[in-house]
């Protein structure tokens, strides 16, 4: 599966940002898109390409889980949750990125 | 969050496919609403929104590949966590019935380990291929002359069997004795003297040294002998220098030039060395001396058939060339496998059979304990149900315990297994080919687990669907007391006491029939006294006893010094004693027939002394016996036995009439007539359970030079003494050393031991067969017990009515019994005819007693009912000593 990086995203951080925008409450495909494109004022968007081949293959490593639900305008709607396994996913990609991003500013921004 | 899992798994099951569409398309909604809300027109929004999406297939195929797989994990983890949890609840439901779990897994371990020991006999006898290459491809090669198949001449194997293009290799084998070391230390040793094609036959190469070669299977260069590895290390301390080392065997020096891999020992009793049988000219052209074993290898990918029809043609070519000789001869032959293995197979195939009997008598009764288990959970699988659980997962979960509960008996089993091997290996009689490389391998454990498994399913379904199956408002309204669902179960138990029984009657009728044999086998009077009589074989060494004169004084000084050992009435020597080892078939031919095949009677030889036919206490019943005066010179004379004489001379006084015989064929001399002076009684040679077949005996002083070859100069010592004949080994072994130094007496036994142990395996077998028929008597006698019991528990409150309105005690007792009657009828009426059937397969094993004798089936038919009987009055006297105002309030 070719993994397309948006506006250069870097790999994993798609699955990072899914994870963390699900730490807010269970949301379906779109509105995990919408989330991640309002929290970024745009900045960030999130191409439908990478987004649901990588929610089932979250789902499939049990770091997410899916159910039907009705969806705020009353439609049925697969809604994603985050597990347990999925919390400790997200807790060390947190600490991979934060560790990478201090790597990388040191180069970009000396002090 | 698992519920719902579990759930959208069972919901989305068939359609991920419809899962993903119905996301993606929600999604397009979505987008399309949010543009539309910017201000575009409703289909522009749509077509943007598609436009945004970027290659919707694509990504649809892919969602669609990954929701598969998420599917797939999820249905095995969902089926592995329900395994584990059934386990564990099996586990947990095992370990609080204690008393349930003890007696199941008791019986089925017993029954499991039984099967899987007589499993690894046969494995070990019948069933794994020789340590050999290709060992299919092996065959043993017998000349077939009217319907009986012998030995093979050295002609015939020179001319036929070696010249046939069917075979890669053959071999000609003559299975034979040799005094092995010098005077102090001489031992018997049995060898084989073999051509060199032997070793390409069993295709095996000398794990040190080589074998031998054309050249040195020639007259005069054979002085060369290969060991085998048992021997190598029991006589020779395997020493790697043994190679090159002369030894003395009778009395020749042998130079060691290889020793056979320890794979090669088939048996604990195949021969343990191997010498060139060097044939010299004279002999390859002997067609009518039939004392070879041969082996054939079959080359490329010939089959047993076509090479028969080779041999065949062959052998028409003999008929012509050797009429004389090799008339209406021909030649078959048997795997070399059936050959080794062929006497065991039935019996053990047999006995496996047996054990696998007695082991699903076991499997009826755990049935029986499960079902009882049932009846008393159906409260919980009742709530169970109603809780959601599918009449398959319950089934699933059941049948989990079933395993479970055959796995840990698999275990013990193997345990009891391993006893069972040793005891059977330590108790059986010898001579059974390979049962001491007995071991609990692979294979055996392999097919214990197996046995296990499908023991599981044998006991554990039926009560397992039953279970499931249970009316559950029905249930839950008379707490676990439903009469509708006590009917089915009545018919599911008075079924397994129908089935038992008819097992257990066919297990007890094939053990009867064998006692019955065994008792007729003990009172058959074998034609001559065994009781006082010991005997002893020894073999004359060619290279120091080579002309015969010798050679018969020798043997004559030997009966003599035996006949003057204290207590000895009589003492003579014989080329074959009833029994043992050894002897050769002549064909005779009266005098005044023609020279035809139709006119010769094939006849066993006995070469014996003056005193051998008194020592056995073989009756003369006409005529006289072979005496001191019958020697060169005199009138050519034998003993005939009765057959012979009635087969001969139907109808006529043979005493005085001449049969032709034991004449060197080649040289074509006149024929050698031989005088009948008397005859002698029947004897059964081979074994109590054998007809006699003709005999005649020939006195050791008139035999041709050559006939001390055929017998390699070997005879039996046959004394009798009024004492115990134990004590006269010593004596015996004395007297031979005074008169022959050095020369080993062997296979010393009494008379009473040979009959013994021809009967050995036949015993065994019976004991063994006896044995499984009383543990399934016991099994049945429990399993009935249980039945009645529960009938009995179940109608207590009726019976309490019954008591209050005045029913007596035999009234009771009565009416169990009757609910008990039926089934055990039928069961016994089914096994009858079962084993009307498979009695037939014990036939070849039977004695002076029909597959169907009515003895044995209405003996076990009664003792049967019997014990049926007897199980079923211990819960009608505990039903009828029941206090009925207690009864009446059970309910």
């Amino acid at each position: 599966m070719p993994n397309t990086e948006p506006n250069g995203m870097l790999h994993g951080t798609l699955d990072a940002l899914i994870l963390k925008t699900l730490t807010w409450g269970a949301r379906h495909g779109y509105g995990i898109a919408r989330w991640i494109e309002d929290t970024t004022d745009e900045r960030v968007t999130v191409e439908e390409g990478s987004l649901y081949p990588a929610l089932y293959r979250m789902e499939r490593r049990g770091w997410i889980a899916a159910e039907w639900g009705t969806s705020e305008l009353g439609r049925k709607a697969k809604f994603y949750r985050i597990t347990p396994k999925g919390r400790r996913q997200l807790a060390a990609d947190i600490e991979q990125w934060s560790q990478f991003a201090a790597a990388v500013s040191k180069v970009l921004l000396p002090a | 969050m698992k519920f719902g899992q579990r759930l959208r798994s069972r919901v989305w099951r068939a359609s991920v496919d419809d899962e993903v569409d119905a996301e993606l398309e929600f999604h397009l909604e979505m987008r399309a609403r949010e543009y539309a809300a910017r201000g575009m027109s409703p289909d522009d929004a749509r077509d943007a929104a598609i436009q945004r999406f970027g290659n919707i297939n694509r990504v649809n195929d892919a969602c669609r590949a990954l929701g598969r797989q998420r599917d797939n994990d999820m249905r095995r983890t969902e089926y592995l966590s329900e395994l584990a949890q059934d386990v564990t609840f099996a586990c947990r439901q095992l370990v609080r019935n204690p008393g349930f779990t003890a007696v199941a897994v008791l019986t089925l371990a017993l029954g499991i380990g039984a099967t899987a020991a007589i499993f690894s006999v046969v494995h070990a006898v019948v069933l794994r291929p020789l340590p050999v290459a290709d060992p299919d491809r092996i065959v043993a090669v017998y000349e077939f002359w009217r319907g009986n198949s012998g030995n093979t001449s050295a002609g015939n194997y020179v001319d036929a069997v070696a010249a046939s293009a069917s075979f890669s290799h053959t071999t000609a084998v003559q299975y034979s004795s040799f005094n092995l070391g010098d005077t102090a230390d001489a031992e018997r040793i049995i060898g084989a003297r073999t051509t060199p094609g032997f070793f390409g036959v069993f295709s095996t190469t000398p794990g040190l040294g080589r074998v031998y070669t054309e050249a040195e299977d020639q007259a005069g260069h054979e002085q060369v002998v290969v060991l085998s590895h048992r021997l190598w290390t029991r006589r020779f301390g395997a020493d790697p220098h043994v190679v090159g080392r002369l030894v003395r065997m009778n009395g020749r020096p042998y130079e060691v030039i290889g020793v056979m891999p320890s794979s090669f020992d088939f048996t604990q009793q195949t021969e343990e060395l191997w010498v060139p049988i060097a044939f010299t000219a004279q002999r390859k052209a002997t067609h009518d001396e039939h004392y070879l074993q041969i082996y054939a290898r079959l080359k490329g990918d010939v089959t047993q058939v076509q090479a028969q029809a080779g041999l065949s043609r062959l052998a028409e070519d003999l008929h012509r060339r050797f009429p004389k000789d090799d008339a209406e001869l021909g030649f078959a032959m048997t795997p070399m496998m059936e050959d080794l293995v062929g006497d065991y197979k039935e019996r053990l195939f047999i006995l496996l059979g047996a054990v696998g009997f007695v082991l699903l008598i076991a499997c009826g009764n755990i049935a029986n304990l499960l079902l009882a288990r049932g009846a008393a959970r159906a409260g919980e699988l009742a709530i169970r149900s109603a809780l959601g659980a599918g009449r398959g997962r319950m089934v699933r979960q059941l049948l989990t315990e079933s395993f479970v509960l055959a796995m840990i008996s698999a275990v013990l089993g193997l345990a009891v297994a391993a006893w069972g091997v040793q005891a059977l290996v330590a108790a059986a009689p010898e001579g059974v080919p390979r049962l001491e490389q007995t071991t609990l391998d692979p294979a055996v454990i392999g097919f214990t687990l197996l046995v296990a498994l499908t023991s599981a399913i044998v006991f554990g379904l039926a009560p397992a669907v039953r279970a499931a199956r249970s009316d559950l408002q029905a249930v839950l309204k008379e707490g676990g007391r439903s009469s509708d669902m006590g009917g089915v179960r009545d018919r599911l138990r008075t079924g397994l006491i129908v089935g038992e029984l008819a097992v257990a009657l066919v297990l007890l009728v094939g053990a009867g029939l064998l006692i019955r044999s065994s008792i007729a086998l003990q009172n058959v009077r074998p034609g001559f006294v065994p009781g006082g009589v010991m005997s002893a074989r020894l073999a004359l060494p060619a290279a120091e006893y080579p002309e015969a004169a010798r050679v018969v004084r020798t043997f004559e000084q030997i009966a003599e010094a035996a006949r003057h050992i204290p207590g000895v009435e009589a003492a003579g020597m014989t080329s074959q004693v009833p029994m043992g080892a050894g002897g050769n078939g002549n064909g005779l031919r009266p005098e005044g027939k023609a020279i035809e095949p139709g006119n010769i009677i094939i006849s066993r030889l006995r070469i014996v002394t003056p005193g051998y036919i008194e020592a056995m206490r073989i009756p003369v019943v006409r005529g006289r016996s072979i005496r001191d005066g019958d020697r060169q010179g005199a009138l050519k004379v034998m003993v005939v036995s009765e057959a012979l004489a009635n087969a001969a001379f139907p109808a006529q006084d043979p005493i005085g009439k001449r049969i032709a015989c034991c004449e060197s064929a080649p040289d074509g001399k006149s024929p050698d007539y031989k005088t009948i002076v008397g005859v002698a009684g029947d004897v059964r040679w081979r074994g109590p359970g054998e007809a006699p077949s003709p005999e005649f005996y020939l006195p050791a002083a008139q035999v041709p030079d050559v006939a001390w070859d055929w017998i390699q100069r070997t005879m039996y010592v046959a004394i009798r003494s009024a004492t115990e004949p134990d004590a006269l080994t010593v004596p015996l072994r004395n007297a031979v050393a005074a008169v022959a130094p050095g020369v080993p007496l062997f296979n010393a036994r009494t008379m009473d031991q040979r009959l013994g142990e021809s009967l050995a395996t036949a015993k065994f077998n019976t004991l063994l067969l006896t044995l499984l028929g009383a543990i399934g008597v016991v099994l049945v006698a429990v399993g009935v017990y249980g039945v009645i019991a529960y009938f009995v528990t179940r109608r207590t409150p009726e019976i309490g009515v019954r008591m209050a309105l005045g029913a007596t005690r035999r009234d009771v007792v009565a009416l169990v019994v009757k609910q008990a009657a039926w089934p055990v009828g039928l069961g016994i009426a089914a096994g009858v005819i079962i084993s009307a059937g498979a009695t037939r397969v014990l036939s070849s094993q039977l004695f002076n007693v029909k597959p169907h004798d009515p003895v044995t089936f209405i003996l076990v038919a009664l003792t049967l009912a019997a014990v049926a009987l007897f199980a079923t009055l211990v819960p009608a006297r505990r039903a009828a000593s029941m206090d009925p105002t207690r009864a009446l309030h059970m309910n």
